[in-house]
């Protein structure tokens, strides 16, 4: 069983140690963090710091190394949102903070896209985001957008104010199986509502798997709402997403 | 024990707890948004008009007094007014929505874009709102506290940069951030200005730097002395209004000297009391989402009195009403306040 003491950059075990309080959560990142090169430990403090300048640098040298392209992006790049996902939902970590990450992130994956793509390699699945029609509050929808491509996720984003027909032509037109929804209005929950409606009406609806969140919204209301999943923050949207397309590829299989 | 104190109109009562003074009982008022369609539709003044047009905002905003008890009127039901004389690209949206602006398409990148026009306060949306005050002050004149609103600079740069931009730019460049706060601080103290020579009794300031956003440091490192600037610059009483998380940042804003401050049911009201130490007036906190919108009457009571228990000086919903809430749950707020405070006149 490796230990906290097992990874080698500093930073990373500072914030193992500090903030990742689950036990299985510790387990988790204590596991991934010593099993990589010391690299990719940099890479993710860069992207957990938020260092663009460092993240860019540091993803094109573990090119040069050698490393591959899914591995930096795998254990650097995703590794590092993880634990930025939990500071956040902790509250030890705000917005702007976030938003720093995520364009680390983007720094590193600035290189690595190219390669996945010449590779042809799959993403984690595609996923539509859209907040609902007549709502403007869109920083949690972004904020599980960075993660779910912080998890390799293929996101399309419809921005706010999203009506039923524009979800329902991005699903057709990116040939997309899940659907995020986000509300944080009492006066727009209920657009999620008629958005799966409309899906029925559409002859879609058994096409996709739908997600809802936002403050307002509860398991009972997206019960009610007929929807097939509830997310309370971000990194429930990212273990729904992984659910559904592991189910979705168990049953191609 | 004090001597009772005399009955006062809703306007006495307000202006009392504003300025620490002795009240007669907790008034009741909301300092963001009382409109419901129910409320439009019982005075025929729906959105998007009601937003737009100073007869049917007045209106709308009386039914607060007139129909729901609140010691206070509040015309501004919005958070959109200035952003709209300020260029934004605007959504006015329908009678079951709030207006709002497409912060997806911000007008201004660098502090040097930004423009307070010369004509600012003659733009149809803040001539509504001042017309609007004017009408309520000759109507209502003693009966309820008039209560105008400007919003902070945090809350416009939102709007002008949007909030992600202008998020990150806060991280990444202060001087740069100070000077977006500075420049747009001056549209805050002109309208601001303005809805007290129309005849506002009060004003709230919402300035969005939230603890689900922003951490308390931020507030005091960028909003503290703007808004204890404020109180000097804007010479009337100021309810700051942040809603979310905020018992991280309360005893900062305890000490800008602005007369109270609107919070939300994501603090408890004990936790706030005690985070403010006296400082500053707190209004709030019964939810919003769950309780006025989705439970019924005993559960807004429970949720009055735990504040009036907690010794909070003016009771009222979080911030605004959601536009679906039923009525009576509205009506139950001051008729809660009223029999908690008999109850306690009555000898033990
Ligand atoms: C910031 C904010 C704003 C900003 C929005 C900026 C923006 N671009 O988004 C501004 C100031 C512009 C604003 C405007 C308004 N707001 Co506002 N706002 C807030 C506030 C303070 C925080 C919201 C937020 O961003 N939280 C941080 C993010 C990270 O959290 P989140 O959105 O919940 O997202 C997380 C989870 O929910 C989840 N999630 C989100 N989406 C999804 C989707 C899926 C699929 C999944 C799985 C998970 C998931 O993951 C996220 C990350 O962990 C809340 C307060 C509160 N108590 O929530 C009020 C609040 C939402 N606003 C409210 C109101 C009333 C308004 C206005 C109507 C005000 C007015 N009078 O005009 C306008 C509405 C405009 C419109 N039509 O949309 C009310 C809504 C109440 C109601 N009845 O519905 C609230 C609840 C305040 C309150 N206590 O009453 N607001
Ligand atoms: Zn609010």
């Amino acid at each position: 069983m490796p230990t906290i003491d097992d990874i080698q950059n500093e930073d990373i075990r500072f914030e193992i140690g500090e903030y990742i309080e689950r036990p299985e959560e510790f387990e988790r990142f204590v596991n991934l963090f010593s099993s990589i090169v010391p690299l990719l430990q940099d890479i993710a403090a860069a992207v957990i710091d938020g260092d663009n300048g460092l993240a860019d640098e540091l993803t094109q040298q573990a090119l040069a190394d050698g490393i591959t392209a899914e591995t930096i992006m795998d254990d650097g790049l995703i590794g590092g949102m993880g634990i930025v996902g939990v500071k956040f939902r902790e509250n030890f970590m705000f917005v702007p903070e976030v938003l720093a990450c995520a364009r680390a992130m983007k720094a590193g994956m600035a290189h690595i896209e190219p390669i996945l793509a010449a590779h042809g390699g799959e993403p984690a699945g595609k996923v539509i985001m859209g907040t609902v029609k007549g709502d403007l509050h869109d920083i949690g929808k972004n904020l599980c957008i960075m993660m779910l491509r912080g998890a390799g996720f293929e996101v399309y984003d419809l921005g706010v104010d999203t009506s039923e027909d524009e979800f329902i032509d991005a699903v057709e037109e990116y040939d997309a199986y899940i659907v995020g929804m986000s509300a944080l209005l009492t006066t727009t929950m209920p657009n999620m509502g008629t958005t799966i409606e409309a899906f029925i009406d559409a002859d879609i609806r058994d096409d996709v798997m739908i997600m809802v969140g936002g403050a307002p919204v509860t398991q009972e209301f997206a019960d009610d709402m007929g929807a097939d999943a509830y997310g309370k923050d971000a990194l429930s949207c990212v273990s729904l997403a992984t659910r559904f397309s592991r189910a979705l590829a168990s049953e191609a299989a | 024990m004090a001597a009772p104190v005399k009955e006062m109109t809703g306007r006495e009562r307000v202006m009392a707890a504003l300025n620490g003074e002795p009240v007669d009982r907790t008034p009741v008022a909301n300092p963001t948004s009382v409109a419901t369609v129910e409320l439009m539709d019982l005075v025929d003044a729906p959105f998007p008009d009601a937003n737009r047009r100073a007869e049917l905002m007045a209106r709308l905003a009386a039914t607060s007094h007139v129909d729901l008890n609140f010691d206070t009127i509040m015309p501004v039901f919005s958070v959109i007014q200035e952003s709209s004389a300020l260029g934004c690209k605007m959504q006015w949206e329908g009678k079951g929505n709030w207006p709002t602006v497409r912060m997806s398409e911000p007008i201004w990148k660098t502090s040097e874009d930004i423009v307070i026009p010369d004509d600012f306060l003659m733009h149809p949306d803040l001539q509504c709102v001042l017309e609007a005050i004017r009408i309520l002050r000759r109507e209502y004149g003693n009966d309820a506290a008039v209560i105008g609103k400007t919003m902070g600079p945090w809350s416009l740069a939102y709007h002008c940069f949007g909030v992600e931009p202008f998020l990150l730019l806060s991280l990444d460049d202060e001087s740069e951030t100070r000077r977006i706060l500075d420049k747009l601080s001056e549209a805050t103290i002109l309208f601001g200005r303005a809805q007290i020579d129309a005849g506002a009794d009060a004003l709230t300031l919402p300035d969005h730097a939230t603890g689900d956003l922003v951490s308390g440091e931020y507030y005091a490192r960028y909003l503290q002395e703007i808004h204890t600037n404020f109180v000097d610059e804007i010479p009337i009483p100021l309810i700051l209004h942040i809603c979310g998380r905020t018992v991280d940042r309360m005893g900062y804003l305890s000490h800008t000297g602005m007369a109270a401050f609107h919070f939300d049911s994501k603090n408890t009201p004990e936790e706030s009391m005690a985070a403010v130490e006296g400082r500053i007036a707190l209004v709030g906190n019964i939810n919003n989402p769950s309780t006025l919108y989705a439970k019924g009457p005993a559960e807004v009571r429970e949720e009055v009195y735990a504040n009036l228990e907690a010794g909070v000086q003016m009771v009222g919903p979080e911030c605004a009403i959601p536009l679906q809430a039923p009525l009576e749950n509205l009506m139950e707020i001051s008729r809660a306040v009223k029999d908690w405070h008999a109850d306690q006149a009555v000898p033990a």
